[in-house]
């Protein structure tokens, strides 16, 4: 499972750096409403996505490493309405979203660094206010807890 | 090198990410995100990974990233944000990135999950939440862009 993580994450980069996604530029011009491939990307990944998953699900497909294929599904909460508008936030600010930010460092860019630097520290600065127990990671929701007490709004989908 | 162009059309690029998606949840029924892979990199260096994977996901975006610039020919030390550098000087865009980075790392860990956790995986799983999500973190960052544009006189 960690060499096809690795596998997965350098196509996944390699995508990303040849769809201009890594640069600045093309990811502030897309949400200027001015390069409109961004959105291409996103629209035709979902496009082809949609319908594999679809099938396999309707086929009761067996995944090799987690059993029955079941993606996660959840009902939108206010969590999710106010962590991604507070995303979208830091997204337009950077110009960068996490995985782009990342590829964009891969490719050079020093000040990515910046960027995924203070992604860790806004992740972690959520994780200790969820838990105030200042262990961090430790009790959360990332499958990280000792004893698995279901976290109000926090369901298996929620750990992408 | 310069084997490949700067920019792959988004036809091209867009499928193959998808067959990306469909293949992780086809392979462990698993989203394919990046904030989850931040937060399992940190987890990892804690000793305490529940999906060590991810953290194997989060170097391979970078070392994928690295391959496909040096095959554009672009592999090269820059700041990344030349256009940002015109606006302000380098110790403010280091504070504005930075600030960018922590909201962001903030929102997706709320939120449970970012643009390829949500944007990407959680739609083409049909997840509502995940719609809402989209629909939220696009609106609001073409709104905020939009703002930003007005601010510094049209210069970003």
């Amino acid at each position: 499972m960690r060499l096809i993580g690795l596998l997965f994450g350098i196509a996944f980069g390699f995508l990303l750096a040849l769809g201009g996604l890594n640069e600045y530029e093309v990811i502030h011009n897309m949400l200027l409403l001015e390069d409109f491939a961004p959105y291409l990307i996103m629209a035709s990944a979902v496009a082809v996505a949609a319908p594999v998953v679809w099938l396999l699900e309707r086929r009761r497909w067996s995944t090799p490493f987690a059993g029955a294929l079941r993606p996660g599904r959840s009902r939108p909460e206010r969590h999710h309405l106010a962590g991604s508008a507070i995303f979208g936030t830091g997204w337009a600010v950077a110009g960068t979203c996490p995985a782009p930010a990342l590829a964009m460092t891969g490719s050079g860019a020093l000040l990515g660094v910046v960027v995924v630097g203070g992604m860790f520290a806004g992740l972690m600065a959520r994780d200790y206010l969820e838990t105030r127990t200042g262990e961090g990671l430790a009790d959360l929701d990332l499958g990280m807890r000792i004893a698995p007490k279901p976290r109000v709004g926090m369901a298996e989908m929620d750990r992408v | 090198m310069d084997l490949l162009p700067d920019r792959v059309a988004w036809y091209v690029v867009g499928p193959l990410l998808g067959l990306l998606v469909a293949g992780m949840f086809a392979l462990a029924n698993k989203p394919l995100g990046a904030s989850g892979s931040y937060v399992q990199t940190i987890a990892a260096l804690r000793r305490r990974a529940s999906e060590p994977w991810r953290a194997w996901y989060f170097a391979g975006i970078f070392i994928g990233a690295v391959a496909a610039s040096a095959l554009q020919g672009r592999l090269q030390l820059r700041t990344g944000y030349e256009l940002m550098l015109d606006v302000w000087p380098l110790p403010a865009t280091v504070v504005v990135l930075a600030a960018g980075g922590v909201v962001m790392g903030y929102g997706a860990r709320m939120a449970g999950g970012c643009t390829s956790g949500h944007g990407l995986c959680g739609t083409s799983a049909r997840s509502a939440a995940s719609f809402a999500a989209t629909a939220t973190f696009m609106a609001v960052a073409i709104g905020v862009t939009f703002v930003l544009h007005w601010l510094t006189g049209g210069r970003l």
